[in-house]
């Protein structure tokens, strides 16, 4: 400390000069990069409250003259067709995401709790077996889950898609939450155990609540997986009134590709949830990813 | 103190060396926990690659009707690798999965750096940063068509009253620019993760280090290079992996907003596959793409859990 305290003088004037040098490099790179994030999007939402003809207009007005709601207004409109579809597309999505979500917590969190706390013959292997899902693109499992889901009558169900997306979620889930259990003192479920606390009693009461950052993490993780897929859901529902939100949106503006507000307020409305999902929850989630993933 | 548990005990109770089914037996109980998502993977996955694979030595009439499948042998193999498609898809692929990879990490990467002083509004624009990773590809893919339209696009009319052009350029029907055009967006709503990954690596960086080389003197670039980085370089690793596993899975952008056209021009595996098989209806080819694709998954994931298993060792000696 001491001798913290007698450099610092001398080494303060050079040392102050450098790090501007990187502050202002970081800060213009930081002003570029807001730029390219935010600009899409602004230019998302400036486009979904034009006229369709004020959309088509060159040069094109970056901030409309006047505005409309009517792309917003069509959309959630349940007495024209196209409002009837989007609600229904927007309601399928919502239930296909919750019971993906729900399920994926209930199937994660024993699984990685084995992993990180018992040592049972194959625990590697059937860890990484988990892992290196991750690895593999949905079009390769596209053809065979296709026929395997025609042949147990899943093809046009929402339990098709639930069932697949379980599968993309878990391994991160996995992960994430072993990374949790491995950082709980074993102590802590030890001394509830003294205590005549059951096996399974020590884990719900001591180790679940301290692992909550995790869980939410996995949660939003699947969440936003399950709301976004696109590829699955593409092929196996072929029913309009079954379609979700990203297959939804695209069935309809192949259809109508001119209505460019259409198509942009159905994007942002597309975005909301999980976005602010994401928003509302994100420090658990860079939490998880400090405690339970990157932590060594 | 140590409570001896009942699987413990018994463990302690038996020398080392006890048979394999017998181990198995006594840990019947843990099983249960990872028995349901060994489940759900087993029938969603390891089927599907066992069904994969065999098809693949078959030749198949369109319509799925699977039955009348006739055995031809490598065939598929050979006409893959003889073919010019495959090696055009193949090298953009490369670009496409190299050029996100590099650029994601390095964006996000420098993101998190410039983010990891705190200064005013860094909490918002660490937020808005981040949106781009949680908007669904299918809504990022449309508006960044929109973006590029080539009557009425943003960039275009931009470049035009900049005087720039004359007429605002076609960007993605274009067989040069499609690519880099593509590119660009799946950067967009990839660096977030990188930055996010990193951003977590870079809490785990004691202050004490940073601060003893600055006593040091240290300036800011070695203690970067010196302290900073040596510490993220297993997070970078699998950051890099996740990303370049992504990229080289990824469907939807380029599905979306070109189709892989024009003329192939932004076709990478994963499109090429799927028009192979739901396009044309040539499964049997498609499941060899497929299993190509596998080998070479394979060989990164040896890598990936090479990495991941390096971080697990480090835990253990802790």
């Amino acid at each position: 400390m001491s001798i913290a305290a007698e450099t610092a003088p001398r080494g303060q004037p050079r040392r102050g000069r450098r790090i501007d040098g990187w502050r202002w490099g970081g800060r213009i790179f930081l002003v570029f990069m807001l730029l390219y994030t935010a600009l899409p999007m602004v230019w998302m939402l400036s486009t979904s409250i034009k006229s369709g003809f004020a959309a088509m207009q060159f040069p094109p007005q970056l901030w409309p003259d006047q505005p409309t709601l009517a792309a917003y207004q069509k959309l959630l409109d349940p007495q024209n067709s196209v409002g009837q579809d989007f609600l229904r597309f927007f309601w399928n999505s919502l239930i296909v995401s919750t019971a993906t979500t729900v399920l994926s917590v209930i199937v994660a969190v024993p699984a990685a709790y084995a992993f990180s706390r018992f040592r049972f013959p194959g625990r590697n292997f059937l860890f990484f077996a988990v892992l290196l899902r991750n690895m593999f693109p949905a079009v390769i499992f596209l053809v065979p889950l296709f026929i395997l889901m025609r042949a147990i009558g899943l093809v046009n169900t929402h339990g098709s898609l639930v069932l697949t997306y379980l599968t993309f979620g878990l391994p991160l889930a996995i992960w994430l939450l072993k990374g949790f259990y491995d950082n709980i003192p074993v102590q802590l479920e030890q001394a509830a155990r003294i205590d005549g606390a059951t096996r399974f009693q020590a884990f719900v009461l001591i180790v679940m609540p301290l692992s909550t950052p995790g869980i939410i993490a996995t949660a939003i993780y699947s969440f936003i997986g399950a709301w976004n897929e696109y590829i699955y859901a593409y092929t196996f529902l072929s029913k309009n009134e079954q379609l979700t939100l990203p297959v939804g949106i695209q069935r309809f503006f192949s259809e109508n590709t001119t209505d460019f507000p259409g198509l942009m307020a159905a994007s942002f409305m597309m975005s909301v949830p999980v976005v602010v999902l994401f928003l509302l929850l994100q420090r658990y989630f860079v939490r998880a990813l400090t405690e339970g993933a990157v932590k060594h | 103190m140590t409570i001896v548990t009942g699987n413990e005990a018994r463990r302690r109770a038996q020398p080392a060396g006890s048979s394999v089914p017998r181990k198995i037996w006594e840990h019947r109980a843990d099983y249960a926990y990872v028995l349901p998502a060994i489940a759900v993977m087993l029938i969603v996955i390891a089927y599907p690659i066992y069904y994969t694979i065999e098809l693949s030595f078959f030749n198949t009439p369109p319509g799925l009707q699977l039955r009348d499948k006739i055995f031809v042998g490598f065939n598929n193999y050979t006409a893959i690798l003889t073919s010019d498609v495959f090696w055009q898809v193949t090298f953009n692929t490369l670009i496409w999965t190299i050029g996100s990879t590099l650029i994601s990490f390095v964006l996000g990467f420098a993101a998190a750096l410039a983010l990891h002083r705190d200064f005013i509004g860094r909490g918002i624009l660490r937020a808005i940063l981040i949106i781009p990773w949680v908007i669904s590809a299918v809504a990022a893919s449309y508006i960044w068509k929109w973006i590029y339209h080539s009557d009425f696009g943003i960039i275009g009319a931009v470049l035009v009253e900049l005087g720039l052009t004359s007429r605002p350029p076609n960007f993605i029907d274009n067989v040069s620019t499609v690519l880099p055009s593509l590119i660009v967006v799946n950067i967009w709503r990839e660096f977030p993760f990188a930055m996010i990954m990193m951003m977590a690596g870079l809490q785990t960086v004691p202050e004490q280090l940073l601060r003893a080389a600055k006593v040091d003197g240290a300036n800011a670039w070695q203690r970067f290079w010196h302290v900073t980085f040596p510490h993220l370089r297993n997070v970078s690793t699998v950051t890099i992996l996740l990303l370049a596993v992504a990229n080289f899975n990824s469907f939807i952008i380029p599905w979306i907003m070109t189709g892989g056209g024009p003329s192939n021009a932004s076709h990478i595996w994963i499109t090429h596959i799927y028009e192979l098989a739901f396009g044309r209806q040539r499964w049997g080819v498609a499941s060899a793409y497929s299993v190509l694709l596998f080998l070479i998954l394979m060989t990164l994931g040896y890598f990936y859990v090479r990495a991941l298993s390096g971080n697990e060792r480090k835990e253990g000696n802790a």
